[in-house]
């Protein structure tokens, strides 16, 4: 049988949370060579390992949550779940990421190789975490069936115009992130309606991510992390502009200035990139890398905004997926099964 | 079998079997200054624009595509778009969809791939026409959409060029490209020939050769055939060569390295001179013309299998294998798979909703409105200044048309610097009616410029202008002047909303000197009494004002509906009133007006008429000087046969402010329409029909007869008089009489 075409889309920070405590346990035995490689790299760099964190008793908000455990340990996920992917059932054709999710879709794609990766992951998450300069807000522009309101996305980014040191982080399908400084992000909420039980939802631990407030952050990334660790990939990679970086066609020394430069300081366009790729690629399917739900979401809220297939509404998008799921997220069991 | 699937099955064959005996560049990729990456991107927009093209073949077998005019065996622009940038602005030829993708490669976020199959299936999502047509165009890669089949693109090139240097010293508000910008323009070998072509290639050389910069590349895609007219072997090259002012670079198409470095080569040139180019890319065409077009009618195998020899596809993978070190098989592997994309995605286009209505189709016949700065009127003081002593004195006396305009021209130049003057003698002569004297002491000629004698290339300036954000004021000496080079505004500037969604504007004001009833001057070349050429255009503005008041006032509207609507806007102005003073009889000064002020009258709107007069027997309408005429008859009409009059000015030719004539003339118990223009084709036609669908009134009409117009004594014999007019309003009021009359007899 020939096998679907699939889109790979990576997850950022804030995907392992409490349901997902034990991920590495239960899902990559078979990934514990890689996985101890990993450990003993954090262990010599003084960082609790992936394994004692993933098999904690209890799960720790303020210990998984930081950025220098956080990130590796999402890294670790995901990529042993892109391994994991049944190759012969899916024609990979193409790997996006979210915000952090963009280093580990560099590694799936092959730009960076499997520890270099993780090297890039590890050293971001840390200089992220112990910098912690500013922090991250979330706030819909859709209403609770993700249809758009009409302007509210203008109201939302008219406030970075408004709010001195307000920017905005990411672009997600039906949501703003916000990234500011505590202040900026205090006058932030107080200038937003709460709705649906949660928003404005402050991203605890997270810091002003792909804003200007990160340049500092990137100066020593582009110190520590030189171009060379990248090479071409061997599948294309969709960035956070809807840029595609294609095998063979792709200059490093650019892939590295824009992953540690343009990435980190300007707004990670999570829709533009979902968009570029279903546009460009028409993929069968999209995999989610586990861990986590979350990103599901957001990835069906760019297929409304796109009205993918025909896909206008939640209620489109949750039929689609009972009739024969699109979205194949492998942090779901039941559609994990189907990818593996 | 489909020559598309040969040329396919060929390239899959020979590369896996390593049969690319060519000869490629000598040039190394570093001396040619690509890296091996950018040699695979290039391979990247080659291979998709050939997939495409091979799709739209079978999306058009199956009604599912509608355009299979292909850039198959012109890749090589692929090349040509990667040494320039993407803002330089570029009119594309038709197979140049290489040149797109490679270009939006250049610019994150593009999806040429889904946006070209859109453009084939005219879907409504098509992010340029809107599903209006398949065109190559895109907001964001500075390329506007336009024909380019019958090279007419040309001429606006050369004006873009030259708004390039104009716009780095006067910054328009709209300003679109960068000062260092360059210009593009892409046509093949066969439309070299069009008239467009040699009028634009004229005019590059004729402001090179002054030195004026004209930062400007003609890149010419020589396949060798014009459908089935053979380019005569070495044409291009003997006709180009040697141009004076106009550099020439020749570059083999068919191999992208050598195509870059040539490329890369004018880039250079040109960005640093700021003089013009002409890049000569030899190529191929295959599989024909178009989709329906069956080359071997006119072409002997021989001379199509030798084309398919030289696949610009196939010497890109021998020089990917060669030189950037790539396998066989990861070439056809890339081949493929871009395939496969384009099949996938072509799944999904096919179920997106084209156009349905006429309303769809015609959204954007009339460009969108853009948000200008607001702009204060000048101070008294500077005004003294422009206008100088003797004219401020003038500003305060009663004028005649020629004065006002002038007067007017003066106001707006002075509040927009956007707003530019461009003609054959506007310049240092003022005009040959004088209408623009003056205005090159006040504003420089840089802003006041007197044009080579070519109209095609006058409007190409006006339109291109309009692309960088100036709003040029362009003037065509003659209205019969306007004819050999009227495509400018009905192919290009019309359209130029049309196609590009709204997207892309030219914002302008035509003015035309023109109409009838000059005494002792002109004969048909300068007494043109027609403007059918220009009413059936969608979408344009023609004014025709009948007095130098509301020539002012309609001027001032016409450069409003520019700057803020983006429109284009015609202004026909009537030579025979430019200095006439008078309406009855010598020196009452009838027909002059005072200076209207900026700012202290209400708009003369599209949807205004002019009314003179209150008399209900009978409603004139007519304009310009029909309208002047019919001035003079109703005084004789009331004093001697006591008919009281109304005269109705249309002002505005199109679009025709139908509510505002029909409630003019409703209360009047005739209404005829008087018209200098002649019978077929004028506005008359459109008032006879207004007023047939749309009232109970039946008017008469007293047009000019379908006549050129004489020189000498009978130069307005052809034409309606004030006579004639006096007779045709008797003969309408009194025929209403009779009818009465004979009604109470019979009764």
């Amino acid at each position: 049988m020939k096998p679907q075409s699939a889109l790979v889309i990576c997850p950022g920070r804030g995907t392992y949370n409490r349901q997902e405590l034990g991920y590495l346990a239960k899902n990559h035995q078979k990934q514990q060579l890689m996985l101890s490689e990993f450990d003993a790299r954090r262990e010599a760099l003084g960082q609790p390992s992936l394994t004692e964190l993933d098999s904690a008793a209890t799960y720790s908000t303020s210990r998984l949550t930081r950025g220098d455990n956080a990130s590796s340990l999402i890294f670790a996920c995901a990529y042993a779940d892109f391994l994991s992917i049944n190759r012969e059932k899916f024609d990979l054709v193409g790997v996006a990421g979210n915000s952090m999710g963009w280093y580990i879709a560099l590694a799936c794609a092959g730009a960076l190789d499997t520890h270099r990766g993780f090297e890039v992951v590890n050293t971001m998450g840390t200089l992220m975490q112990n910098a912690l300069i500013g922090g991250q807000l979330l706030y819909p522009y859709v209403d609770e069936n993700w249809v758009e309101i009409p302007d509210k996305r203008d109201q939302l980014m008219a406030l970075t115009h408004r709010i001195p040191d307000l920017y905005l982080s990411i672009h997600l399908g039906g949501m703003i992130v916000f990234a500011g400084t505590e202040k900026a992000l205090k006058t932030c909420e107080q200038a937003l309606e709460p709705i649906q039980d949660r928003f404005p939802m402050r991203l605890h631990n997270h810091a002003a991510f792909h804003s200007p407030l990160q340049q500092p952050i990137s100066a020593i990334a582009k110190q520590q992390l030189p171009p060379h660790l990248f090479r071409q990939p061997t599948l294309p990679l969709i960035d956070g502009r809807g840029h595609v970086w294609q095998p063979q066609a792709s200059n490093q020394a650019d892939l590295w200035d824009y992953t540690l430069g343009q990435q980190v300081v300007t707004p990670f366009d999570f829709l533009a990139s979902v968009r570029s790729s279903l546009r460009e690629f028409a993929p069968d399917n999209i995999i989610v890398l586990g861990p986590g739900q979350t990103l599901g979401g957001a990835i069906a809220q760019c297929l409304i905004a796109e009205k993918w297939q025909g896909i206008r509404s939640r209620q489109d998008f949750i039929d689609r997926q009972a009739e024969q799921p699109f979205l194949l997220s492998m942090g779901i069991d039941e559609q994990r099964a189907i990818v593996i | 079998m489909d020559r598309a699937d040969i040329v396919h099955e060929n390239f899959l064959r020979r590369v896996a079997e390593q049969d690319l005996g060519f000869k490629t560049s000598d040039l190394s990729l570093a001396e040619a200054g690509l890296t091996n990456e950018q040699l695979v991107s290039l391979f990247y927009s080659q291979a998709l624009s050939r997939q495409l093209d091979r799709k739209s073949r079978k999306m058009q077998a199956k009604g599912q595509g509608f355009y299979t005019i292909g850039s198959s065996g012109h890749e090589g622009s692929a090349a040509i778009a990667s040494a320039f940038r993407p803002g330089d602005m570029a009119f594309l030829h038709y197979r140049d969809a290489a040149f797109q993708i490679a270009r939006a490669a250049q610019v994150p976020g593009q999806t040429p791939l889904w946006d070209m199959l859109l453009s084939f299936s005219t879907a409504i999502s098509d992010p340029i026409s809107g599903g209006r047509h398949k065109v190559l165009g895109s907001k964001a890669l500075t390329i506007p959409p336009q024909t380019s089949t019958i090279a007419s693109h040309l001429p606006k090139a050369v004006g873009t060029a030259y708004s390039v240097g104009m716009a780095k010293r006067i910054k328009p508000e709209h300003q679109a490209l960068a000062d260092d910008a360059i210009v593009l323009c892409g046509f093949g070998d066969a439309s070299l020939n069009h008239a467009s072509s040699q009028a634009a290639f004229n005019t590059t050389c004729w402001n090179a050769f002054q030195g004026i910069p004209l930062p400007l590349v003609f890149i010419c895609e020589d396949n060798g055939i014009g459908i089935s007219v053979k380019t005569p072997v070495g044409w291009v090259e003997a006709t180009m060569s040697n141009r004076p002012g106009l550099e020439y670079f020749k570059c083999n198409g068919l191999d992208i390295i050598d195509t870059y470095a040539t490329a890369k080569k004018v880039a250079d040139w040109v960005r640093r001179t700021r003089q013009p180019a002409f890049l000569h890319m030899s190529c191929v065409r295959l599989y024909g013309h178009a989709g329906p077009d069956v080359q071997t009618s006119y072409l002997s195998n021989e001379h199509i299998e030798n084309a398919e020899a030289h696949d610009p596809l196939l010497y890109s993978a021998k020089i990917l294998i060669e030189s950037a070190g790539l396998s066989a098989s990861e070439v056809i592997s890339i081949y493929n798979r871009i395939g496969d994309r384009v099949e996938r995605a072509a799944e999904q286009i096919i179920k997106l909703p084209r156009l349905q209505t006429a309303e769809q189709v015609m959204a954007s016949i009339v460009p969108p409105k853009r948000r200008c700065e607001p702009v204060l009127p000048a101070s008294k003081e500077q005004r003294q200044s422009t206008f100088g002593t003797a004219d401020t004195q003038a500003l305060d006396k009663p004028q005649h048309m020629a004065k006002m305009i002038n007067f007017a021209l003066t106001d707006l130049m002075m509040d927009h610097k956007e707003v530019v003057l461009a003609g054959e003698d506007v310049g240092r002569k003022g005009g040959v009616y004088g209408v623009t004297q003056h205005l090159q002491k006040r504003f420089g000629v840089s802003r006041v410029s007197d044009t080579l004698l070519d109209e095609q290339s006058i409007l190409g300036l006006a339109i291109g202008m309009a692309h960088n954000g100036f709003v040029p004021i362009a003037e065509i000496q003659f209205l019969a002047y306007l004819h050999n080079a009227e495509d400018q505004l009905r192919g290009e500037a019309a359209t130029l909303p049309f196609f590009s969604n709204g997207q892309f504007c030219n914002p302008m004001v035509i003015r035309v000197a023109g109409l009838g009833y000059q005494r002792g001057f002109g004969g048909h070349f300068h007494n043109d009494n027609s403007l059918a050429v220009l009413r059936d255009i969608p979408g344009i503005v023609i004014a025709c004002p009948s007095n130098g008041y509301d020539a002012v006032l309609m001027l001032r509207e016409s450069i409003r509906l520019a700057r803020e609507e983006q429109r284009v806007v015609v202004f026909v102005e009537p030579i025979a009133l430019y200095m006439t003073r008078d309406l009855h009889q010598p020196d009452d000064s009838l027909w002059t007006h005072q200076y209207p002020i900026v700012g202290n009258q209400p708009a003369l709107t599209l949807d205004s008429v002019g009314v003179r007069g209150d008399g209900k027997d009978l409603a004139i309408v007519s304009y310009a000087n029909g309208f002047y005429l019919s001035a003079q008859a109703a005084k004789i009409l009331l004093e001697t046969h006591g008919i009281a009059c109304r005269i109705i000015d249309s002002r505005w030719i199109a679009p025709l402010a139908e509510t505002a004539i029909i409630e003019a003339t409703a209360d009047c118990k005739h209404v005829l329409i008087v018209d200098e223009c002649r019978s077929t084709g004028s506005q008359s036609e459109a008032l006879m029909t207004l007023f047939a669908e749309k009232t109970k009134q039946f008017p008469a009409r007293l047009a000019a007869k379908d006549s050129f117009i004489a020189t000498g004594p009978a130069y307005g014999v052809t034409m309606p008089s004030r006579d004639d007019i006096v007779n045709a309003a008797l003969a309408l009021v009194n025929s209403e009489l009779l009818n009465s009359k004979q009604t109470q007899v019979e009764a």
